[in-house]
C-alpha cells in the first residue's frame, strides 16, 4: 500500500538518468539574464536526446537524459542535450554554462517562471524562491524494488560529501568568495526539508513517514522533499542531489558513473548500514565537504574518528574498480580519480580565472566558453 | 543650431517677464549705489541654475506621471518642456536653451554611445533572420515615408528623401531608457534595442547621403554636395576611432569595472562631443560610430563590462526637457498634423510588417510586438532635422515641420508603446503577478 505516494514505478537495476540545470546568461555582460520561456517557447526539437524543461526561475533551465543502461547512452544526450541548447541559445544572443552559483548576479532580479508549481513555490517560500536560483545536477539510478531504493537512499547517505566534493563548483556568491568549494548547498538548506532522509528501514515505513508529514500539513508531494538522496517512486529510482552542476558535460557524465558503480558495489555486498549514526554527523560532514572540498576532514560515528576526505574517496576507487569494469566507466571513473588526487576542481578553475582577471563578469565568461565548446575545452 | 532655428520667440511671455522684474531691478540699482560689491542686476539665468531648474520640472512631471498613470518618465520629461519652453509659458528662453545645449548634446552623446555599444555584430551573424527584419525595417521604413512624403504631402524628391532618412529609424535613447526603466529582459526587448541600433546606422548613413543630395539640390554646389558628406562620415568615423583607441589604451591600465574606468569612458564620450561641435561634425553620429568601435575593438573585454554610471539619469532628463521646449507647437496646423499623423502611420505599417513577414524564431505575435517597441522617434530626429535645415533656413521651414511634428507625437506616444510591447511580452520586472506571502 502506497496511499498517497503512488507506487514504486519498476525499473531495470541500475539504468541512469542524469538532470542538468544550467545558468542562462546575456552575452553582454554574463549577468543572468531573462531567457527561458522564450527559449522553450522557440525551441525546434524533436526530444531524441531528452527532454529540455523550465526550472525555478526564468534564469535557469533543466535538461534531463533519456533513461540509460549504459553510461555511454549518458554521454551521448549529454552531448545532445548540449549541443542543441548551444545552437538554439546562439540564435538568441544568449549563452549557457555551468556551475553551482552564478557568480555575482542578484537574487532579486531574478524572475519565477509561469506555471502553477513555480508560483506555488514562490507563494510558499517567498524569497528563497528566488534564492534557489542555484544549479544542480541530480542522477537517477533504477532500483528493482521500492525496498531496494529506501535502502540505497540509505546506503549512499554516508558518500553526500564525495559527490559533493567531487562536483564542487561554486565557490563565488554575490560578487564575494565564499571561501567554500560548493556554496550551492547553503541556499537549498534554507528549506525546511532540506537535509536528510531519517533513518528508514523499508518502503513501508517510508510510506508511514510521509503520510505522518502529509497528515501534519508539512508535504504535498515527494517533490517537496528536498533530500540529500531520496526514493523517486514515479522513476522507480532512488536521486542523489548534491551535486553542484559541473563546468563540462564530462564530469556531469563521470559523477553519473560513480552513482551507477558505487549502487552497483553497495547493492552487490550489503555492507551492514549504521544509518541513525550516520544522521547524527551528517550535516558536519557535509559542511566539511562543501566549505573545505578535497580538503574535508570527515566523521566516522561506527569508528568514531576522523580521516580525510580525499583519502576515504580513493579507497572507494579502489573498492569500486570491479563494478567500473562490468559497466564499462573505468575511464569516466580515473577521470574523477585525478580529480580527486590533483584537487583540480571546478571550483579551483572558478578561482584560478578569477585571478587572472581579476573580475567575475570574465570568469563567467570563460565558464561559458568551456561549457560551449565542449569535449576538447573540457579535456 | 537649435536657438538659431527657432526665430518665434514668445515675445509676449518675455514682456510680462520684464513687467516682473522692473521692481526687483529698481531695488537692486538703489542699492548698488550704497553696496559697491554688488553684481550688476543679472540678465539672465546662470547656467547652473537653469541646469537645476530644468531638472527639477522634468522630475517632478515625470515622476508624477509615473507614479500615477505608470506612464514612462520621459513623457513627462518632454511635457515639462514642452509646457516651460518658448511654444506656451515661456519660461525657457531660446538662449536659454542654446546655454544648455551642451549638455544635450552631451546626454544624446553618451546614450548613443550605449547604443552603439550594444550593437552586438555577432549575434547578427549568427541569426540571419535579425538581418533579415533589419534590413526589411531599413527599406521598408525608408520607402514607406518616401512614397508618403512624395505623394500625399507633395514633396520635392530631395526633401522627402531627407524626412525619410531623418524619421525612418527608431530612437535609441528613448528605447534604452524605457528598457532601463521597465528592467524588462527577454528576447523582445534585446530584438528592440538591436534594431532600434541597426535602423539609427542605417538612418546615420542615409542622412550623410541626404546632404548631399540638398546642397545638389538648393544649390547646385557639387564642391559641398561631395565634401559635406565626406566631412561628416570622416570627420565622425576619425574622431570616433581615436577616441575609442584612446579610450581603450587608458582604460585597459585601470582594473576592470572600477570606478577609474566609468570616469575613462564618460570623459572620453565628452572629449568625442566636444571634438565633434568643435568641427561641425553631428555628436550623434560621431558617439554611435564611438559606442561601436568601443564594443569591436575591445577583444581584451577591456570596457566591455562597465556602464554608464546613474548620473546618465540626469543628463537624460535635461536632453528631453530641452527637445520639448525645441518643439514648434507655435508653428502647429491642423493640415501638417495631419500629415505627421500619416507619415507616423505610414512608418508605424512599414515597421509592424518587416518585422512580421521576416520571420525567425520569435513567435508572430512577438514580432509584432518588436514592431511596436521600435516606434519611437526622438531626439537624433529632431537633431538630425535641426542639422539639414541649419544649412538652408530660408528654405527648408516648411519642410522641416513634417518631421518635427511627427517628431513630437512620438515624443510623447513612443516611449508608451515602447513600454507597451515590454509588458505585453512579459518582459518588465514585476509584467507577471507574483503574490509571495501566501500559505
Amino acid at each position: 500500500m502506497s496511499g498517497r505516494l503512488g507506487d514504486f514505478t519498476h525499473s531495470e537495476a541500475l539504468t541512469l538518468g542524469v538532470e542538468l540545470e544550467l545558468q542562462l546568461v546575456s552575452r553582454r555582460d554574463y549577468d543572468l539574464t531573462r531567457g527561458a520561456t522564450d527559449l522553450l517557447g522557440a525551441l525546434d526539437y524533436d526530444g531524441h536526446f531528452g527532454e529540455i524543461k523550465l526550472e525555478i526561475t526564468e534564469s535557469m533551465i533543466e535538461v534531463s537524459t533519456m533513461p540509460q543502461a549504459r553510461i555511454a547512452g549518458i554521454a551521448t544526450d549529454l552531448r545532445g542535450l548540449r549541443d542543441t541548447l548551444v545552437r538554439h541559445c546562439a540564435k538568441n544572443n544568449i549563452a549557457i554554462c555551468g556551475g553551482g552559483t552564478h557568480p555575482f548576479h542578484h537574487w532579486a532580479d531574478r524572475r519565477i517562471c509561469p506555471g502553477e508549481r513555480f508560483d506555488q513555490i514562490y507563494q510558499r517560500y517567498g524569497y528563497l524562491a528566488k534564492q534557489f536560483t542555484v544549479f544542480g545536477q541530480h542522477v537517477h539510478v533504477g532500483c528493482t524494488s521500492a525496498d531496494d531504493a529506501i535502502w540505497l537512499t540509505q546506503a549512499l547517505a554516508e558518500h553526500v560529501p564525495t559527490f559533493i566534493a567531487l562536483s564542487a563548483a561554486s565557490p563565488f556568491v554575490d560578487g564575494v568568495d565564499t571561501f567554500f568549494q560548493s556554496a550551492r548547498l547553503n541556499a537549498v538548506s534554507a528549506f525546511p526539508l532540506s537535509g536528510q532522509c531519517p533513518p528508514l528501514g523499508s518502503w513501508l515505513e517510508f510510506v508511514a513517514h510521509f503520510d505522518f508529514l502529509y497528515d501534519c500539513g508539512i508535504v504535498r508531494s515527494i517533490k517537496d522533499l528536498y533530500w540529500d538522496v531520496r526514493p523517486k517512486p514515479e522513476y522507480g529510482t532512488v536521486e542523489i542531489r548534491v551535486c553542484d552542476t559541473p563546468l563540462d558535460v564530462n564530469t556531469a557524465t563521470a559523477l553519473a558513473a560513480l552513482a551507477q558503480a558505487l549502487c552497483r558495489y553497495l547493492l552487490r555486498t550489503r555492507p551492514l548500514l549504521h544509518a541513525e549514526r550516520w544522521q547524527h554527523v551528517a550535516r558536519y560532514n557535509k559542511f566539511q565537504a562543501c566549505r573545505y572540498g578535497m580538503e574535508a576532514m570527515l566523521s566516522d560515528p561506527v569508528r568514531r574518528c576522523q580521516e580525510p576526505l580525499r583519502e576515504r574517496m580513493l579507497a572507494l576507487f579502489d573498492a569500486l574498480a570491479e563494478d567500473a569494469r562490468e559497466l564499462d566507466s573505468t575511464a569516466w571513473l580515473d577521470a574523477l580519480r585525478a580529480v580527486a588526487t590533483e584537487g583540480e576542481g571546478g571550483a579551483v578553475w572558478l578561482r584560478a580565472w578569477q585571478a587572472a582577471h581579476g573580475n567575475l563578469n570574465d570568469v563567467v565568461r570563460e565558464a561559458a566558453e568551456r561549457w560551449m565548446q565542449g569535449d576538447a575545452a573540457a579535456a | 543650431m537649435v536657438g538659431a532655428a527657432l526665430s518665434l520667440p514668445m515675445a509676449g511671455a518675455l514682456d510680462n517677464l520684464q513687467r516682473l522684474l522692473q521692481l526687483p531691478r529698481r531695488f537692486w540699482e538703489q542699492a548698488q549705489e550704497e553696496l559697491f560689491f554688488l553684481p550688476p542686476f543679472p540678465e539672465q539665468i546662470d547656467s547652473l541654475a537653469l541646469f537645476s531648474l530644468l531638472l527639477v520640472s522634468g522630475l517632478l512631471i515625470g515622476e508624477s506621471l509615473h507614479v500615477r498613470l505608470r506612464w514612462p518618465r520621459l513623457i513627462g520629461y518632454v511635457l515639462a518642456g514642452t509646457l516651460f519652453g518658448p511654444s506656451l509659458l515661456g519660461w525657457i528662453s531660446i538662449e536659454a536653451l542654446g546655454q544648455v545645449r551642451p549638455i544635450a548634446d552631451a546626454a544624446l552623446g553618451l546614450l548613443l554611445l550605449e547604443a552603439g555599444r550594444r550593437l552586438d555584430l555577432r549575434w547578427l551573424a549568427s541569426n540571419p533572420a535579425l538581418l533579415r527584419g533589419a534590413l526589411a525595417d531599413i527599406v521598408l521604413s525608408f520607402f514607406f515615408i518616401y512614397f508618403f512624403a512624395t505623394a500625399v504631402v507633395g514633396m520635392v524628391p530631395a526633401w522627402a528623401a531627407a524626412t525619410a532618412a531623418v524619421t525612418m529609424a527608431s530612437a535609441p535613447a528613448v528605447v534604452l531608457l524605457t528598457v532601463e526603466e521597465a528592467k524588462a529582459q527577454g528576447q523582445v526587448t534585446e530584438r528592440i534595442i538591436l534594431y532600434a541600433s541597426l535602423g539609427s546606422a542605417a538612418s546615420f548613413v542615409l542622412f550623410a547621403v541626404v546632404l548631399g543630395v540638398v546642397h545638389t539640390e538648393l544649390s547646385h554646389d557639387w564642391l559641398n554636395a561631395v565634401v559635406h558628406p565626406l566631412w561628416v562620415v570622416a570627420g565622425g568615423g576619425l574622431i570616433a576611432w581615436l577616441v575609442s583607441r584612446f579610450a581603450l589604451a587608458v582604460a585597459g591600465r585601470l582594473p576592470k569595472r572600477s570606478l577609474a574606468q566609468v570616469f575613462i569612458l564618460v570623459a572620453s564620450a565628452l572629449f568625442a562631443v566636444g571634438l565633434a561641435r568643435m568641427l561641425a561634425v553631428p555628436v550623434f553620429l560621431t558617439l554611435f560610430l564611438m559606442g561601436v568601435l568601443l564594443a569591436f575593438r575591445d577583444q581584451q573585454q577591456v570596457l566591455k563590462y562597465t556602464e554608464l554610471p546613474e548620473v546618465h539619469w540626469l543628463l537624460a532628463i535635461i536632453l528631453f526637457v530641452v527637445i520639448g521646449a525645441t518643439l514648434p507647437w507655435r508653428e502647429f496646423t491642423w493640415l501638417t498634423g495631419l500629415y505627421a499623423l500619416g507619415l507616423l502611420g505610414a512608418r508605424a505599417l512599414a515597421k509592424v510588417a518587416a518585422l512580421y513577414w521576416s520571420g525567425g524564431e520569435l513567435a508572430p505575435a512577438k514580432r509584432l510586438l518588436v514592431g511596436v517597441g521600435i516606434q519611437p522617434l526622438s531626439a537624433t530626429a529632431v537633431f538630425m532635422a535641426y542639422e539639414v535645415a541649419g544649412l538652408y533656413p530660408a528654405v527648408s521651414r516648411t519642410a522641416l515641420l513634417l518631421p518635427l511634428f511627427a517628431a513630437a507625437i512620438m515624443e510623447i506616444a513612443g516611449p508608451a508603446l515602447c513600454r507597451l510591447a515590454l509588458v505585453r511580452a512579459g518582459e518588465t520586472d514585476g509584467a507577471r503577478t507574483e503574490t509571495g506571502g501566501k500559505q
